[in-house]
């Protein structure tokens, strides 16, 4: 027994192998605990969540209750009626009974209430604060005398991995960033298995480079970081590579596990995977109200009316008062096109909680619905003083300045936005619209090829191109985009209306045409037919071409294509630089 | 001529831009200090009639200060009043203390008994008067508070007594400072004026609303008016930073980190907090909502407009031109002529990169005559005067319209305007080759800047006008060979506009203009060589020509011809006149260096027509001293005499010391030479005058420190002196010319052939 309790306390997880999923479990199990005693009731509920996708241990595996040291007998008074205090959110009252404790349990639950009782002061004064100028000089009292006894026993080595875990908090909270990653690589050090720690390092790593100069413990926690921290920088791939071999490891059941893979997806848009994914966690955890803002999203997206009002009704039964509630009301009626009511239900997530990003930009884009521009702007300022790598808030922002029509001044904001997501088409479309309406057409074409190279989501960017490559009379590669396009929406399988297939028809059949290509124009010009906008230009242009046969049947061998000239090809950037006919025996819709 | 005036439309403190408006509502709230003043107010009440009248006038004057200026601490309100009545300082001291001391209800009470003063038949205070309002908003701001803020006020006075029982002792030395400037009665301007130091403001956290109001309108005024007094820009960039973090909503700190950018020519922080900037306030701007000139549709037009002038700053030509456009679209959508008169301007200066027609501008002068818009009006004609006169139009029309302008500056007190009117004079006669005037002009500007200082305090201190008349005038020092006057005004510069300021680009050139002379007149030509790369940086075509200069003087013929050519067509290209004749004059004296003086006359000819056209006087008289040498090599000295009749008088008014010395130095060769033909008598007289000038131009070499000019002279001299028969004379100046020929190298190109 004795000896369980010593592998408890003092977790030896050298290696990140996953062979041993019962040690694994036992110690989930034994830090839940831990967590809960010192009022962590998040890691706690991480931890207690990650323990239950495995398999239940037998009564004889289970952790014993950790020994009681000399220490916490005598603190064990005092402890008892301080956490109840404490529990009861009547931090004052539980630092007070505490103050003296030597224990580590005792002293780490004397800081914390100390700290959450200046947390809950802090809020509470921002509420009345004397004037409008002190409202953002409300300061954590608490926290300088905090990191003042805190950095003493550090110095001293006294702290335990909870005690890092605060102490890197106080810093943060100082804005003491790098102090504060320090403390909590070592806090991930003594104590890998407390997820808090790991949480709040996510939270202060900005990029890569920084991840890769933390020496971190090689524990299989680090799997579950590295995983989470992946998904943060928006490194999808690699993140769900991790996901992928936890479950793989045997974490299967894990909702945890499933609601980031889904998050994920839905950080890449891929939103069949992610709604199913997210379907599939809700018939597992029914009464789960975190990411359900995501979820909502998703359904938003799609217009999926019904799916999501029944998710916003089912939400505000389990509890209206939840931040992610909030926002799925306000998706739900901004899916109505009840934009008011749709603010107002942002504005309610907002007061929930300040910090809530994601309603900031939501908030803003139901202004813009309003047409409110100026309230809008506003709000993704918020945004983005909230979170400077929100890259919806820099294009909304742009958006919202596209809509005063003033596509050079949003041009900015795009390329912020541009900036954090090198890889979204949509930025790049919106810059290469700026850029056409600036009647700069080099820079627009360049924005429109990199989009459709990055993977167009919408598939207007080779439209939009065809369409400047017309304009600028450079048929050969307008015809070629027009080629790629139709290609590219055939493929993908969706019969999808896509209105533009039938101008990209019609300019082709014309192309043709016009370099006496008669089997592939009348081809395209009764591709044509099968559209009404089209209809009657396809056949006039069917007629022309019957005609024309009829007439140069012994002249066309003379004829030859004088876009085929690779010299007048080099310079251009079309997607293959050879135009072939049209191979239409796939492209049957 | 320096450009004087494109920064200048880029003037966003203007009235007529966006910036000066304060855009937060004044909301008032009880703080400490202002509850020291209903101290000070209430005591004042109370001991109304004991009070002297002095004391009283005194005390009223102090008043508004105290009620508008920002919070100070409690030891520097006792100090102020007790500038004005030690007494009364006294038991406002003793009623804070007791109230700081005491208990709550001491408050409640202090404030209960306020309202008092307003009641009665006979009101100590009257309910409109200044301090009557700010009493009734202090009253109400307080019956406002909530129990838990009654209490965190009491607190924080408490805490603001304490903090100056502390800080009595530390603070005793600089309070005396302060004291000097208020026994002078100024208390008004002084008090404000002492700029924020730097540990006051780093020490003290969070500032308050006024403060933060007052610090970012003080920093944005020294950044325009005297840059070198303003905070350093990482600091004020720190400051700054801790500003917006308490407080996000303060837009102006944005627009005054955007200034600071600008300072250390950051593009990219500078576009972030001009936009930031600009999204802020529209926000405020929001109450209205109306798109019309109050609401934000103001601010949205001259938002883009500002980002064109940032672009337009940063050299980015084509950036700022779609910028303007959008800017004057959405200006022409809601009819806003006043915005729509600044984008005119602006065009003009974009368009001005390019091409030089100045449609454009007469118009938006027109316009701006109309819409009364003085600043712009003024702007526009200063502009046109600088554009005519590279056209080459006659200088009294010029003049003729800067004293006009100069009645509009005036008559509006733009004092702005009226130093660069002055500068650009300035300038104007340099260009026509004028120093004398040009010289007049700006020790006019310089001494009238004193003059300023005393009627109105703001003092203009780094503005371009300074730095371009502080220039011409080191250049013209230079010229006359007073190098040590000119180095000491280059010094003066430095000081004035560290080397990354805005305007420091313009002394780095003419420091290096004057050295790279000076250089090349000690003969020292690798000197000179290793300067023409810092020109180059500076200005490409000033560089190349230096270049030019450079190869010319080391013989190597053929390589500064070519260079020569291309920047004679570039310079045609872009119509740069006086640089074109300068090429001229030196492609003719590379050909007579080659001895093919007739390919020479022609180019001359050239010259001499073109800056005749464009009235460049001394261009003009130099062309001529040209002309007269081929003339004299070409074996008709009288001629050249004659033509040089005309240009002397020019050269010797308002010439360089070296190009007089050559004068000088030329007409007594040619009176040598056509004093070959003369009988005996009359061609000693006319060898006689012939050494007079030479010593003359011996004289002038001798400032500027020619040495190898000088040599020459004393060989000519020598040779004439043996010509007459005066042994002793020839004597001397041999052994002056052997002492001298020992310095210097031998010289490759025979004495005769040249005359520069």
């Amino acid at each position: 027994m004795g000896k369980m309790a010593a592998t408890a306390v003092v977790p030896g997880l050298g290696s990140c192998d996953f062979s041993d999923l019962r040690e694994i479990k036992k110690q989930l199990l034994s830090v839940a605990e831990r967590s809960r005693e010192r009022g962590l009731q998040h890691s706690g509920k991480w931890a207690s969540e990650l323990a239950f996708a495995l398999d239940p241990l037998p009564l004889s595996e289970l952790p014993a209750a950790p020994v009681l040291t000399e220490e916490d007998a005598r603190d064990l008074d005092a402890y008892t009626l301080a956490k109840s205090y404490f529990d009861l959110k009547e931090y004052d009252r539980a630092a007070y009974f505490l103050r003296g404790c030597k224990s580590q349990k005792a002293y780490f639950l004397y800081m914390y209430s100390r700290y959450l009782s200046g947390e809950k002061k802090k809020d509470d004064e921002t509420v009345d604060s004397l004037g409008p100028l002190e409202k953002g000089q409300v300061k954590n009292e608490a926290l300088r005398e905090l990191r003042v006894e805190l950095s003493k026993k550090h110095k001293a080595q006294e702290l335990d991995g909870f005690g890092l875990y605060l102490y890197g908090v106080v810093l943060r909270k100082l804005d003491l960033v790098k102090e504060a990653i320090d403390v909590f690589v070592e806090a991930a050090h003594v104590l890998p298995l407390h997820w808090g720690a790991w949480l709040e390092l996510c939270n202060l790593i900005t990029d890569k480079e920084m991840l890769k100069c933390l020496s971190l413990p090689d524990t299989w926690m680090k799997e579950f970081f590295l995983a989470h921290i992946y998904t943060e920088l928006q490194l999808i791939e690699e993140a769900l590579q991790k996901y992928q071999s936890l479950i793989d490891a045997g974490f299967s059941k894990s909702t945890y596990i499933i609601s980031q893979i889904a998050v994920a997806y839905h950080n890449i848009r891929d939103i069949d995977k992610a709604l199913s994914i997210f379907n599939e966690l809700r018939k597992q955890d029914p009464y789960r109200i975190e990411n359900m803002d995501t979820f909502s999203n998703l359904l938003y997206v799609r217009s999926m009316k019904p799916e999501l009002s029944y998710l916003a009704h089912n939400l505000c039964e389990i509890d209206k008062y939840r931040v992610e509630t909030c926002c799925v009301i306000g998706n739900y009626y901004s899916l109505r096109s009840q934009h008011e009511k749709a603010a107002l239900y942002f504005q309610r997530a907002l007061k929930l909680n300040p910090r809530y990003l994601g309603a900031w930009t939501l908030m803003g884009h139901e202004y813009m619905e309003m047409k409110n521009t100026s309230a809008a702007i506003q709000a993704y300022r918020h945004a983005i003083e909230v979170n400077k790598r929100d890259y919806r808030a820099w294009y909304g922002l742009g958006q919202t300045y596209e809509i005063l029509k003033m596509p050079f001044y949003c041009l900015y904001y795009y390329r912020r936005a541009h900036q954090l997501r090198p890889n979204d088409s949509r930025m790049l479309v919106a810059l290469g619209e700026c850029y056409e309406k600036l009647n700069q057409l080099v820079e627009a074409k360049k924005c429109y090829w990199r989009a459709y190279a990055v993977g167009d989501v919408e598939k207007m960017a080779l439209v939009k191109l065809a369409k400047l490559h017309e304009q600028l009379n450079e048929s050969e590669q307008a015809a070629q985009c027009y080629i790629k396009y139709i290609q590219d929406i055939y493929s993908c399988g969706e019969i999808v209306e896509h209105l533009e297939v039938s101008t990209a028809f019609r300019y082709l059949a014309q192309y043709y045409f016009k370099c006496k290509l008669w089997d592939e124009a009348s081809a395209c010009a009764q591709k044509c037919c099968a559209f009404n906008d089209t209809r009657e230009e396809g056949k006039a242009l069917l007629r022309q071409i019957l005609q024309l046969r009829n007439q140069g049947e012994t002249s066309s061998t003379e004829i030859s294509a004088p876009f085929f000239l690779p010299a007048s090809l080099s310079s251009n950037n079309t997607p293959t630089r050879r135009v072939s006919p049209l191979n239409l025996s796939s492209v049957t819709p | 001529m320096a450009s004087v005036h494109e920064s200048l439309y880029f003037n966003p403190m203007m009235t007529n831009g966006v910036v000066h408006a304060n855009v937060f509502g004044i909301k008032d709230c009880v703080t400490p200090y202002k509850m020291a003043l209903l101290v000070l107010l209430s005591e004042l009440g109370r001991a109304g009639a004991q009070l002297s009248l002095l004391e009283r006038r005194r005390l009223n004057r102090l008043l508004l200060p105290l009620l508008q200026g920002p919070d100070m601490t409690l030891s520097r309100l006792h100090k102020a009043i007790e500038e004005s009545c030690p007494n009364l300082a006294n038991s406002v001291q003793i009623r804070i203390k007791l109230m700081a001391e005491g208990e709550l209800k001491d408050m409640e009470q202090f404030f209960d008994d306020l309202s008092d003063s307003f009641t009665g038949t006979e009101p100590e205070v009257h309910k409109t008067s200044v301090v009557g309002l700010f009493l009734r908003h202090m009253i109400l701001a307080y019956n406002k508070l909530s129990f838990s803020q009654v209490y965190k006020l009491y607190t924080a006075l408490q805490q603001y007594y304490q903090n100056d029982e502390k800080k009595t002792g530390i603070d005793e030395t600089d309070m005396e400072l302060t004291n000097t400037e208020e026994l002078e009665g100024k208390m008004e301007k002084e008090e404000l004026d002492v700029p924020l130091r730097e540990e006051e403001i780093s020490c003290s956290g969070p500032l308050s609303q006024k403060q933060a109001e007052y610090f970012l309108s003080q920093q944005a005024s020294l950044l325009k008016n005297d840059e070198t007094k303003a905070l350093t820009p990482a600091f004020l960039q720190k400051e700054l930073n801790n500003l917006l973090k308490f407080n996000p909503d303060f837009a102006e700190a944005h627009y005054l980190s955007y200034l600071n950018s600008l300072r250390v020519q950051d593009v990219f922080s500078s576009t972030h907090s001009l936009l930031h900037y600009f999204d802020r306030l529209i926000l405020t701007g929001a109450e209205s909502k109306s798109n019309g000139d109050e609401g934000y549709g103001r601010s949205l037009r001259y938002a883009a407009l500002n980002l064109a002038a940032l672009h337009c700053r940063f050299g980015h030509y084509q950036q700022a031109e779609l910028a303007l456009q959008e800017a004057i679209r959405i200006a022409q959508e809601s009819n806003d002529h006043v915005c729509l008169q600044h984008c005119l301007s602006w065009l003009y200066i974009l368009e001005q990169k390019r091409s030089d027609s100045c449609v454009l501008l007469e118009h938006s002068v027109k316009k701006a005559v109309h819409f009364g818009l003085p600043y712009l009006a003024s702007l526009g004609i200063q502009s046109l005067v600088q554009q005519r006169a590279f056209a080459g139009k006659t200088a009294n029309k010029l003049m003729d319209a800067l004293k006009d302008s100069d009645l509009l500056h005036w008559k509006h007190s733009l004092s702005e305007l009226i130093d660069i009117s002055i500068a650009q004079k300035t300038a104007i006669w340099r260009l026509y080759g004028r120093s004398t005037m040009a010289l007049q002009q700006a020790q006019m500007l310089l001494s009238m800047n004193s003059l300023e200082a005393v009627n109105v305090g703001v003092q203009q201190n780094n503005t371009e006008s300074f730095a371009v008349v502080l220039c011409h005038l080191a250049e013209l020092h230079a010229e006359q060979g007073c190098f040590a006057a000119a180095s000491e005004i280059l010094k003066h510069l430095k000081e004035r506009f560290p080397p990354s300021s805005q305007h420091a680009q313009l002394w780095m050139l003419f420091d290096q203009k004057i050295q790279f002379d000076r250089a090349m007149n000690d003969g020292k030509y690798h000197v000179a060589d290793s300067l023409v790369a810092g020109i180059t940086a500076l200005n490409s075509i000033e560089g190349v020509y230096r270049k030019a200069i450079v190869l010319k003087a080391q013989n190597q013929m053929s390589e500064a011809h070519k260079l020569l050519q291309k920047l004679l067509i570039h310079c045609q290209n872009i119509k740069n006149t006086e640089m074109v004749i300068s090429v001229l004059l030196s492609i003719a004296e590379l050909y007579w260096r080659s001895s093919c003086h007739t390919i020479a006359l022609p180019v001359l000819l050239q010259a001499l027509a073109l800056s005749r056209e464009y009235h460049l006087q001394y261009l003009a008289s130099e062309t001529v001293l040209n002309l007269a040498f081929s003339q004299l090599i070409l074996g008709i000295p009288e001629q050249a005499l004659n033509i040089l009749h005309t240009a002397i008088e020019p050269i010797l008014a308002h010439g360089a010391v070296l190009d007089k010395g050559c004068a000088m130095f030329l007409v007594a060769k040619c009176q040598v030479a056509s004093a070959a033909s003369y009988s005996q008598p009359k061609k000693a007289e006319a060898l006689e005058s012939a050494i007079l000038n030479l010593n003359e131009a011996k004289t002038y070499f001798a400032k500027v420190d020619c040495k190898e000019q000088l040599r020459d002279v004393l060989y000519f001299q020598a040779r004439l002196f043996h010509t007459l028969g005066k042994v002793q004379e020839r004597n001397k100046c041999a052994m002056l010319f052997r002492q001298v020929h020992q310095e210097l190298p031998a010289h490759g190109v025979p004495l005769i052939n040249a005359f520069k």
